[in-house]
């Protein structure tokens, strides 16, 4: 063993490293500053933007670090973990300017520190789950995102419901890891290795005990869908999503995702696959039969989220059901298993993050002055507030998938990789859920737009700033609905995982 | 019979029964005990297969650290003035198909597998891997990575119970 | 050397050593009334054979012919399982810790520690982990307020001091790049004793085992203004009894392990070099270890009478915030050490 290899492995994860040490620094800030928190965020920028820089480097490379005689290698650096990292960036530094402006936020003034610091543990571990291909850091990562969210999610301590939130999370948290944590020991029982490569390569060429296989890989995904929150590990989501402050409910419902669906596909990928064949698609070791699996959890998915999506009155909690129900939509697309449908799922979440954030933006600025999330309290803002409502509009609508948002084209490319892998039944279900889901998006507009304002509730101005970042967020939905080209050419350019 | 053979009857039934006996117990208290009891026969099965520095961590953790405190809640919280909730409808029929399904997948692997074949060539190495010499070797070396990360994991987990517990501050 | 022959040796090495911490348990109860006399300028006990001599066996007497009383309230089987614990723990942990160099008696090489285990301090981590039951469950199981009181700040303060504790041993570790007892003493020949070395461990250590063994400063659990007896307040006779010997026992292995880690073992300095025959070195050695203890369990005694009592909320501040910083200020101390002169 030498340091050679070490420092070596250590240009791959810079990203990592970036946010690592910002990480250490603002425990450090927050100490020596004591009660002067207003630099906070701008280290966590900083560190957001550092590690952004050598994020873009990453898009060239394609190289394991920390290879060694007994293992392939712990972690990934490639095209693929570097667009889903970037998601990750992106997210965290509109999180942290929402955080800059959230009243929630400001009102736990003393633990901004803690707060930040949080945040990056979250943002660490989804660059190791991002970039992982080890089950041991696999699980530790998930663990790091998951421990620092659980507190992230009652931060404020004010309210019950935020108690309740971390409480609910912590506890469907703590034993969906310890499932997974038993699917993976299984898998290592029967393997004897942890590395998901050498997995791979054993399960080609030897006979493995099938029932136990399927049982832990199952188990294992228990993990993985708890953090995308598929169907039936998704009963966390509404409570925690209403629960936690604005700005970690949109935090978890892009990055958290991001990291999780990253996780999904490069385990499905690495673990499981033969060969790809010409077209694209991907020959699965048929151990497991993931394809019937992933189409099963989307339809109920989508479905289910949806439905329970009609009845609510909580802005938040609305979103939240959507976001299991945009979770199903992703799930089809790992269910066509070939790259088609990977470029589709990356189209899809690029979009998904923009919008989701603005949407959360919206709530966000109008709950400070409101005080309230509810779809009622919504009556009318369309004239008082027109460049807010607009925005609204504009997010809501892309979320639901129509034309000319950037929604649109994800669905787009979704349908398009259904219909080519001849999957046509799953298609019209797709197409059916977004017309339910229509409904309760459109339902927020009518409030929007179709009725009158009670007098003077709405009567604040959105600062320069906060206009700016919604153009910001609100421009390239619209242009990217336009324009989509640079954005399917990035997804065709981070689709490649290393290996295969 | 060898020495090893009964050492591992001994404990493995000690560990059944403490099992046992502590999700049967309707006293928190007696059941944190046996549940003690369980995680020390445990190390003692993991001394028998030559993980010498498992074993102590086991107790140390588990045993020293964790039920200390499971049982300083336990007495905290004074549960026996608590309602106890008998019946919650299904829990139990739900429980026994899942311990079933645990039980009967982890007996198949254990009879598929068998020792010496492919997948368990390494046997005789991981005889020597449960020195502390070769644990720190290994994670300080091969593992750093996901030993640095883990030392994060910490870092969170601390910072979060101290944002959790404290209830104000200057 | 045959399987027969290491059993025998090691049982003759178990009864040595548990009758010499009998003993010793008895007579440091002696002692530390005597001290304590001195200390005060009293007499001390004196009645009971030649300079009161005899006075252990009269209070062992006294305790076995008392009633052994079990409260109304109390948990029996865990009532009478908490001492048994607590006995368990205080008469294991020494099986680790050598006393003198290996010996060659009749042809046949003998350490002299009864397991020469190589996680040896993890063994003695572990035990004195356990050890926090035998309170807790003893505060709990009697069924009174003062009793859990007495068992929940002893757990609270073991807990927190086990923390430096281990940090401190971390730094002996490291030089002695072994878990065996044996091999950390070995490393310490000559003045390379640790306590000299690391100075800031030695004393975290020390304080922290002031902390694990409940002795003054450190005897929150069993501080009799608030809280009567703490947690065996509800015992009496040979229950009582059990944590008494407990008690003195832990002081015993506290100063054995300072020893062991800190103070050179059994090893004195430079006495292989002076040319004295190899039977005497040894016998000198053993003696060294039985005086450094001896001196240790004096200086145990001392601050007892000396030092008074910390408020509750000093002793966790203390604990997490000088002596675990302290403790970890002496790895950074102790690497660079090893950095410097073995690089």
């Amino acid at each position: 063993m030498n340091v050679d290899y070490l420092v070596n492995s250590l240009y791959l994860i810079k990203p990592e490293l970036a946010i690592a040490s910002a990480l250490v620094l603002l425990v450090l800030i927050d100490l020596i500053m004591g009660n002067n928190k207003k630099f906070l965020p701008y280290v966590a920028i900083a560190g957001l933007i550092a590690a952004a820089y050598f994020i873009i480097g990453q898009f060239g490379m394609n190289s394991l670090a920390f290879v060694s005689k007994s293992n392939k290698g712990m972690i990934i650096a490639d095209p693929f973990g570097a667009f889903f990292k970037g998601i990750v960036v992106f997210a965290s530094l509109f999180v942290v300017y929402f955080s800059i402006k959230s009243d929630e936020i400001k009102a736990s003034f003393e633990r901004h520190g803690e707060y930040y610091t949080l945040i990056f543990g979250m943002i660490l571990g989804m660059f190791f789950m991002i970039s992982a291909s080890d089950l041991i850091l696999i699980y530790i990562s998930l663990e790091l995102v998951s421990f620092s969210s659980y507190v992230l999610a009652g931060f404020t301590k004010t309210a019950l419901r935020n108690s309740e939130a971390a409480l609910k999370y912590v506890i469907y948290g703590g034993v969906s890891s310890g499932i997974m944590l038993f699917g993976i020991s299984i898998l290592y029982g029967i393997t004897g290795s942890t590395n998901l490569y050498e997995i791979n390569s054993l399960i080609q060429s030897s006979s493995i005990p099938n029932l136990t296989f399927i049982l832990s890989g199952i188990l294992i995904f228990v993990g993985i869908g708890y953090k995308i929150s598929a169907a039936p590990f998704h009963f966390w989501t509404p409570d925690v999503y209403e629960g936690a402050p604005i700005t970690i409910t949109a935090f978890l419902s892009v990055a958290s995702k991001a990291a999780g669906f990253a996780l999904l596909i490069r385990f499905i990928k690495i673990t499981f696959i033969k060969s790809v064949d010409s077209a694209g698609y991907w020959q699965l070791v048929d151990l497991i039969d993931w394809k019937t699996f992933f189409i099963f959890l989307s339809i109920i998915t989508m479905t289910l989220g949806n439905f329970a999506a009609l009845w609510q009155d909580n802005l938040k909690r609305m979103l939240a059901y959507s976001s299991i129900a945009h979770a199903g939509y992703l799930l089809l697309g790992m269910a066509v298993l070939s790259n088609q449908g990977m470029i589709a799922i990356i189209i899809y979440f690029a979009v998904y993050a923009i919008t989701n954030l603005g949407a959360f933006f919206v709530v966000m600025l109008i709950a400070n002055k409101i005080g309230s999330e509810n779809i009622d309290d919504y009556k009318g803002l369309g004239y008082s507030q027109p460049f807010l409502g607009v925005s609204l509009a504009i997010f809501l609508i892309s979320l639901t998938g129509l034309p000319p948002t950037a929604g649109f084209i994800g669905k787009l490319y979704l349908f398009i990789a259904l219909v080519d892998a001849k999957m046509i039944t799953l298609a019209v279900i797709a197409l059916l859920n977004s017309v339910v889901a229509l409904y309760y998006y459109i339902r927020v507009l009518k409030n929007l737009f179709l009725s009158r304002p009670a007098n003077g509730t709405f009567e604040f101005k959105v600062s320069f700033s906060n206009g700016l970042v919604l153009v910001l967020l609100a421009a390239p939905i619209i242009i990217l609905g336009i324009y989509f080209t640079p954005l399917v050419d990035l997804a065709k350019n981070s689709m490649q995982i290393l290996g295969f | 019979m060898s020495l090893e053979l009964f050492l591992f009857l001994v404990f493995a039934a000690v560990a059944a029964v403490s099992g046992i006996l502590m999700i049967t117990r309707s006293e928190v208290v007696m059941a944190a005990l046996f549940l003690i009891l369980n995680l020390a026969s445990l190390a003692g099965l993991y001394l028998l297969l030559n993980a010498q520095f498992i074993a102590v961590v086991q107790v140390i953790v588990y045993a020293g650290a964790i039920m200390v405190l499971f049982l300083f809640v336990i007495m905290l919280l004074r549960p026996e003035h608590e309602k106890i909730v008998t019946k919650i409808s299904g829990i139990r029929t739900f429980a026994f198909i899942i311990a079933a399904l645990v039980f009967v997948q982890l007996a198949y692997v254990i009879l598929k597998s068998h020792p010496g074949s492919a997948l368990n060539s390494d046997v005789t190495a991981s005889v020597n891997a449960g020195t502390v010499e070769s644990i720190g070797t290994e994670l300080y070396t091969n593992y750093i990575l996901p030993f640095e990360a883990a030392g994060f994991l910490l870092l969170a987990a601390t910072i979060g119970a101290v944002v959790l517990a404290k209830r104000k501050f200057e | 050397m045959s399987l027969l022959q290491l059993i025998g040796i090691t049982a003759v090495k178990i009864l040595i050593i548990f009758t010499m911490m009998m003993l010793t348990v008895s007579y440091l109860v002696y002692f530390e009334r005597k001290i304590s006399a001195w200390a005060q300028n009293r007499l001390g006990p004196n009645r009971v054979g030649w300079y009161g001599l005899l006075q252990p066996f009269a209070d062992v007497f006294k305790l076995a012919l008392k009633e052994d009383i079990v409260p109304t309230n109390a948990n029996k089987p865990i009532h009478t399982l908490a001492p048994v614990i607590a006995l368990f723990v205080a008469f294991t942990t020494y099986a680790v810790i050598p006393f003198g160099p290996d010996i060659s008696l009749f042809g046949i090489t003998i350490p002299l520690v009864v397991a020469d285990v190589n996680i040896g301090i993890l063994y003695v981590l572990a035990l004195s982990s356990l050890g926090v039951y035998a309170i807790t469950l003893a505060g709990w199981s009697s069924g009174s307020k003062y009793s859990l009181l007495g068992g929940i700040r002893s757990s609270a303060q073991m807990i927190s001091y086990e923390v430096s504790m281990g940090f401190s041993v971390a730094g002996v570790l490291l030089f002695a790049g072994s878990l065996r007892p044996a091999a950390i003493v070995l490393s310490q020949h000559g003045w390379m004793w640790n306590a000299l070395l690391q100075p800031i461990g030695f004393i975290t250590f020390v304080v922290s085992a002031f902390a694990e063994t409940n002795r003054l400063p450190f005897d929150l659990p069993e501080a009799e203004p608030e809280l009567v007896g703490g947690f065996h307040t509800e015992y009496s006779s040979m229950k009582f009894a059990g944590f008494f010997l407990a008690e003195y026992a832990n002081m015993i292995i506290a100063s054995a392990l300072i020893v062991t880690l800190y103070l050179g073992g059994w090893q004195v300095p430079y006495i292989e070099s002076i040319g004295l025959p190899a039977g005497l070195v040894i016998a000198i050695q053993i003696i060294s270890f039985f005086a450094k203890i001896a001196f240790l369990l004096f200086f145990f005694i001392w601050v007892r009478w000396s030092i008074p009592r910390f408020r509750y909320d000093q002793l966790m501040s203390l604990g997490w915030k000088v002596m675990f910083p302290l403790s970890l200020i002496n790895i950074v101390w102790v690497a660079g050490l090893i950095m410097i002169f073995r690089l």
